[in-house]
């Protein structure tokens, strides 16, 4: 940014070049540049400007004049990767950059944001906190974000039902808003199928700074034979709202991810809250039965 | 990877065939996301001579004869009924109308398998005989509109395909033996709308006659010039009108590509040498071809090769008519499969009504099926969301629960069909409502339109996917 004084001198300059350099000249010049760069005009536009983030980017034609549109039109329907954006020069157009810009604003704002208190409420959860005191610890530090310390140990100790078949959690891992977009659906799912095989489901809770990991510490805690996390998936481009289910039978601290099982991919372009959830608990009807989860799991 | 096997079998107006092909099923989503089984690939592994269709007389079927011939044809394939999984029976063209076509139809479906359906009717005909020719396929890789013509020995089934969906559908009583002789070239036989036909354009036929060439010619002109209309006419001759078997096509085509299946096809664009073979069948079959290529059909349009002619209807039925449901479903009760289960369907602008009137509006459409007289399940299907929220579905699920009482009451399977994936949390939600009490099943992933029927076959793929058949009556209605 240009300093006033910085203004002064270029303003002072150009007007010596073309010889107005009159006091007069030079003041009222200055006053009207200075208004302008410091944006005081007083003028308000009605207008409103579309919001780029509501196309569907799946169903925008850039390209002009294309050969087939129908074709294009049909490859975009199968993929949320941005293809033919068109360029300007060897650039981007304004608008794909823009849409870049803000989606990438949104990856950041789901990680950066907290899980408000409004959806814990409720979804009657309570909440316990991972050894992260706060994002950036809980960014830099994955070790911590799996572990709790005593006090919050003792909280779910406390608050949950012991020894349950089924101890499903959520976790706000790298995506809150993932947790806000898709929890409202796909609990309920899951509780209603896993009610309608007669079983028995462990106390909900919520995890702050919490990732797929701590769900060793807890079964451990709390003596689970299957353990479900619901935890917001890192974001990306095509969307923020992704979640994922990671569930695994008997989880221990230092057992083997290859005995996860995992359903990601679940938001409203992806596989729908409800039915995830409706699956989900088909899954975990199949660990119950065959004692086991991931690669060993045969579904 | 699963593989079925898959039986088709055509019992046309002058031709019986049998096919058989492997369809293979595969879970096309990754293993950390929801599953997503596909049909990704349909072989034809046996193919069986061509039978002339056995008749007793020109208004019967030989059923003992058929049963030979399909028989005979499982032993050469070495095919046991038990393996095959899905299939279907077609008698079409004329001999759809003879008066005991439906009756060897359903025995013959018992003999191919259990979920070996039958079929009739000439859009489902058009349909299959399109997929078969290859012309769905063509129009869906290169997202264009593409019509085929399956020109048999009775009739023309047409169908219109756009990006790989049917949009339209017609028949023509237009087919290669429509008059046939014997070796003297003496007339036999002469079809009741062929002789309309010749009569407007002053020539006299009739059975135990002769006919010159040169008059033979013209008449078959005139039927291709009929063809022609189909895609070149805007308002369409009343003999076009006459012509037609059921319903001409509800919109004007302007077709990318033509291509051509069915006996005659395999003549459409050949020289035929020596002259006098022009008869070798005994029927006007390749004459008519003939007059096809030099008329704007095969001359003005882009011309596509069919990948089968004469076997594109058998093909169809073998191995495009089998369809899957959507990967995540609810089913209970060992109910399949359920054979020819008409379809109530709720269009999306009635989704959009309120609740209690929803209810009314499933009631009324039940009452249509009359369920007192005969009892059979129906089929509610319906679009739904792309992306229902819980509620949503707990709303859907009373209004269907109320809605289908007469179904419930009755202790009939509660079908329910959508095309978007919601049918697990639906289904387990009515279940719920049911207290998991009825036997309830619940599908996605499947398209289908007020006055089809519905086959639903043994589940697949370790119970993840079901085989569904969709029979088409009246197509774009």
């Amino acid at each position: 940014m240009i300093s006033e004084r910085d203004l002064r001198d270029i303003v002072k300059e150009v007007l010596k070049e073309v010889g107005a350099d009159n006091p007069k000249t030079v003041e009222k010049v200055e006053n009207e540049v200075q208004s302008a760069v410091s944006g005081t005009s007083t003028e308000v536009e009605s207008g409103v400007i579309a919001d780029i983030t509501e196309v569907d980017l799946k169903k925008e034609l850039l390209v002009p004049n294309p050969a087939d549109e129908k074709a294009i039109l049909n490859l975009k329907a199968n993929t949320s990767a941005r293809l033919g954006v068109w360029r300007t020069g060897p650039r981007y157009k304004t608008q794909t950059l823009l849409r870049f810009r803000s989606d990438h604003a949104a990856a950041m704002d789901a990680v950066f944001t907290d899980v408000s208190d409004e959806i814990i409420e409720e979804m009657d959860l309570f909440r316990v906190q991972t050894k992260c005191q706060d994002k950036d610890e809980f960014l830099t530090r994955p070790d911590l974000g799996r572990q709790f310390d005593e006090e919050n140990l003792a909280k779910i100790k406390e608050n949950c039902k012991d020894k349950p078949k089924v101890q499903i959690y959520v976790a706000d891992g790298l995506s809150s808003t993932a947790i806000e977009a898709n929890l409202r659906d796909v609990f309920p799912a899951i509780k209603q199928s896993l009610e309608g095989y007669n079983l028995e489901i462990g106390t909900p809770f919520f995890v702050k700074y919490g990732r797929v990991a701590t769900m060793d510490a807890i079964s451990e805690c709390l003596d689970a034979e299957v353990s479900c996390v619901l935890i917001g998936e890192r974001p990306g481009l095509a969307t923020a709202e992704s979640m994922s289910c990671y569930m695994a039978y008997d989880a221990k601290v230092g057992m083997p991810e290859a005995n996860r099982t995992v359903i990601s991919n679940i938001h409203s372009g992806g596989t729908p809250a409800v039915e995830a959830g409706a699956h989900i608990a088909d899954v975990i009807k199949a660990m119950l039965d065959q004692k086991a989860s991931g690669l060993d799991l045969d579904i | 990877m699963d593989k079925i096997l898959s039986v088709g079998i055509d019992i046309g107006t002058s031709t019986t065939q049998v096919i058989f092909s492997e369809i293979t099923l595969e879970n096309m989503a990754s293993g950390f996301t929801v599953p997503r089984i596909n049909i990704i690939d349909k072989k034809v592994i046996y193919k069986s001579d061509i039978y002339f269709t056995p008749l007793i007389s020109q208004t019967e079927i030989n059923g003992e004869k058929i049963k030979e011939i399909v028989e005979k044809e499982f032993k050469e394939a070495g095919v046991d009924k038990e393996k095959v999984s899905t299939g279907a029976v077609i008698i079409t063209g004329e001999t759809a109308r003879k008066k005991n076509a439906s009756l060897i139809s359903e025995q013959l479906s018992d003999l191919a398998g259990d979920f070996v359906v039958a079929t009739a009717g000439p859009d489902l005909e058009s349909i299959i005989a399109g997929k078969g020719a290859g012309a769905a396929q063509l129009s869906k890789k290169e997202n264009r509109i593409v019509i085929n013509f399956d020109i048999g020995g009775g009739t023309t089934n047409i169908a219109v395909f756009d990006s790989g969906e049917i949009i339209d559908t017609t028949c023509l009583d237009i087919g290669g033996r429509l008059i046939k002789f014997d070796q003297d070239n003496q007339i036999i036989y002469v079809a009741e709308k062929i002789k309309k036909l010749a009569a407007e354009i002053g020539i006299k036929i009739k059975e135990n006659t002769q006919l010159k060439q040169s008059e033979l010619k013209k008449i078959t002109e005139k039927m291709a010039a009929i063809l022609v209309e189909t895609v070149a006419a805007e308002e369409k001759s009343d003999l076009y009108q006459y012509l037609i078997t059921n319903h001409g096509l509800s919109q004007k085509i302007e077709p990318d590509y033509i291509s051509f299946s069915g006996g005659v096809a395999d003549y459409i664009g050949q020289e035929i040498e020596p002259e006098e073979n022009i008869f070798a069948f005994n029927d006007i079959g390749i004459l008519l071809a003939q007059q096809i290529t030099h008329s704007p059909l095969y001359q003005d349009y882009k011309i596509v090769k069919a990948e089968e002619t004469i076997r594109a209807t058998v093909v169809g039925a073998g191995s495009h008519t089998t369809d899957i449901s959507g990967s995540t479903i609810t089913y209970n009760g060992d109910v399949f499969p359920l054979k020819n289960v008409p379809i109530l369907k709720i269009t999306a602008k009635e989704e959009a009504n309120k609740p209690a009137d929803l209810v009314e509006i499933i009631k009324k459409k039940l009452d249509w099926f009359d369920l007192e007289a005969e009892l059979q399940p129906v089929a509610l299907a319906l679009k739904g969301k792309s992306n229902f929220s819980f509620k949503e579905i707990t709303e859907l699920a009373k209004i269907i629960v109320s809605g289908m009482d007469t179904i419930i009451s009755n202790r009939l399977p509660l079908i329910i069909i959508l095309e978007n994936d919601a049918a697990k949390v639906l289904g387990q939600t009515i279940n719920r409502l049911l207290g998991q009490k009825e036997d309830v099943i619940s599908l996605d992933g499947i398209k289908v339109n007020n006055g089809d029927y519905i086959d639903i076959g043994k589940p697949l793929a370790k119970g993840k996917v079901v085989p569904v058949i969709i029979k088409t009556l009246i197509f774009g209605k």
